[in-house]
């Protein structure tokens, strides 16, 4: 991951201003995420995304309408903008995020991408330093709020078929921060890969039946790019 | 290559819907940038009607905005649905003590925002109640309607739930008046070249010169055949027997038919398409006491069209009689 200038800008910032924001590092064990190493966090997701535009409406244009690039610029602007402002707590600042990212007028993207970072921040609510299981708790509250826009099923070839497995390697995993997070970063890549082998029955898509077998879905593979960004930037 | 008459590919939407509010200044209003409200929606002592969706599609969704049809389109950007707060806002000022019909046409993103909005419309108690288009009867049978993707038919429920609203009818009565109208339309689409995506340059749908598509979706996406090309007559004979098997037509009935242009095909073209219509239905004795055609709902350039069937009888017959007056269609 190549750190952006706005990664090291927003980095200096923080680490002159606000002492107290620092993580604890003295062992792996007591490693905690504060409020700015997850803005730095969505900084870096964001990067990855802008990365990947491209990419993403070329899948699109497949078996979509091949635009789903142009929403998720619009979604990374909403993640980054995120390390610029101020928040009371961590729970509130992924609600708000998950609030602009819903209303960004990009198709079904933006209510599936909001409902999953207000998903995370219900899964964090009242923590002030995350631990290892309140990331275990953040990515189940992710699912379960995406479960309630989403009747899909793993399989499917939909967002749902990285975000279960990124769960299923949170519930899993013995891991502890940050290889922890790191390794539900992978589970989400290699979650993405894995929808490249079913049919579509969900969007778009699903019309064009066994045509889609082969090719990666879109969503998923953005979901996957957010997710190991968000734990390559920790 | 594409080439279309734009500025910046990000301000298409914006920039299309301050043109639509200059060139119709006595019929509606852009507010917030992405409703298109009815002018006289303040006086509106009626069942309003709402609808959501993406752009791209002219004159639909927005160009049918103004008295006896749309009050608030909320509009999304191209080819993709606004978020659900634009919509709660739209529902709350389009409330008048009457209650709200909000039309949604059946594609994931509108599904999704709307089913969102409904939530929390429900939380402030509004009064509104959510009627779906989905009348595609190519992607699945009839009684699998969730599959059924929304062609032009939330167009004509504008027009006979505006016109039971202009009549008096109560939000209940409205619903199930646009309801049962619902039910009983048909669409199927025939597409003969692609459209370019006007923010990507993407291609949106690739034939060869000598075939055609027959139902494939509202942006190209698949979901019917292609077969060689045919003429008029032939690909109306062709589209309109899956329609009228698809609605149980009987001989006798009477019908709304609709050739709804997609962008690229002429009107020539649409005018001898109905003409072929029409006579094929007249050896079969079903009438057609209802028509539009025309663009209505376009995917930019594609070539093409979807004919549209919609069962009637003389109650339908005089909502859709009442005046409207939007930039797309007056009566």
């Amino acid at each position: 991951m190549v750190i952006s200038e706005l990664t090291y800008v927003t980095r200096c910032k923080h680490e002159c201003n606000t002492e107290n924001y620092h993580m604890s590092k003295v062992d792996g064990v007591d490693m905690k995420i504060t409020i700015i190493e997850f803005q730095k966090m969505l900084v870096a997701a964001s990067s990855a995304l802008n990365e990947k535009i491209d990419e993403f409406s070329r899948i699109d244009s497949l078996y979509g309408d091949g635009d789903h690039g142009v929403t998720m610029e619009r979604i990374s602007k909403e993640i980054a903008a995120t390390s610029e402002m101020e928040f009371d707590s961590i729970s509130e600042m992924f609600k708000d995020l998950g609030k602009r990212v819903m209303n960004v007028h990009g198709g079904s993207a933006g209510p599936l991408y909001g409902m999953i970072f207000d998903g995370f921040g219900d899964g964090l609510k009242g923590v002030v330093e995350a631990s290892r299981d309140d990331i275990h708790s953040m990515f189940k509250g992710a699912l379960e709020s995406f479960s309630i826009v989403s009747n899909a099923k793993e399989g499917d070839k939909t967002m749902m078929d990285v975000l279960i497995v990124a769960c299923r390697k949170a519930d899993e995993s013995k891991e502890e921060l940050p290889e922890y997070l790191i390794e539900i970063g992978k589970a989400a890549i290699d979650g993405a890969e894995r929808t490249k082998e079913f049919q579509a029955k969900f969007g778009r898509a699903r019309f064009h039946k066994e045509a889609t077998i082969g090719t990666m879905d879109a969503g998923a593979c953005s979901l996957a790019t957010l997710i190991s960004g968000l734990s390559e930037g920790f | 290559m594409m080439k279309k008459f734009m500025n910046k590919p990000e301000d298409l939407t914006k920039e299309l819907l301050e043109g639509l509010a200059m060139a119709n200044e006595d019929i509606l209003e852009l507010i917030d940038g992405n409703l298109v409200v009815n002018k006289k929606l303040k006086d509106a002592d009626r069942v309003t009607v709402v609808t959501l969706g993406g752009t791209g599609h002219e004159p639909a969704l927005q160009g049918f905005v103004g008295e006896g049809m749309v009050d608030i389109a909320v509009c999304g950007d191209i080819f993709a649905a606004p978020g659900p707060e634009s919509c709660l806002k739209a529902l709350e000022m389009a409330d008048k003590g009457k209650g709200v019909l909000f039309v949604v046409l059946n594609h994931a993103g509108d599904m999704l925002t709307a089913n969102l909005t409904m939530k929390a419309a429900k939380e402030k108690n509004l009064n509104v109640i959510k009627v779906v288009t989905q009348e595609d009867i190519t992607t699945a049978p009839r009684d699998d309607a969730d599959n059924r993707r929304g062609f032009v038919g939330c167009v004509p429920v504008y027009k006979i739930a505006g016109g039971a609203a202009l009549q008096g009818k109560t939000l209940e009565e409205v619903a199930a008046i646009a309801q049962d109208f619902a039910d009983n339309m048909g669409a199927i689409s025939v597409s003969l070249t692609g459209a370019t995506h006007p923010v990507t340059g993407g291609s949106l749908a690739v034939l060869e010169d000598d075939e055609m598509g027959v139902g494939m979706g509202q942006h190209g996406e698949g979901g019917g055949y292609k077969i060689p090309m045919k003429t008029s007559a032939e690909t109306v004979e062709l589209l309109m027997d899956e329609l009228l098997k698809d609605l149980d037509v009987k001989e006798g009935e009477k019908l709304m038919c609709i050739v709804n242009g997609c962008g690229a095909t002429t009107l020539m073209e649409m005018l001898i398409t109905y003409r072929d219509a029409v006579n094929l239905l007249k050896t079969k004795n079903i009438e057609v006491v209802a028509n539009m055609v025309g663009e209505i709902l376009t995917v930019q350039e594609t070539g093409g069209y979807q004919l549209f069937i919609a069962r009637m009888n003389e109650e339908l017959l005089s909502y859709w009689k009442e005046p409207s007056n939007t930039p797309y269609y007056k009566s």
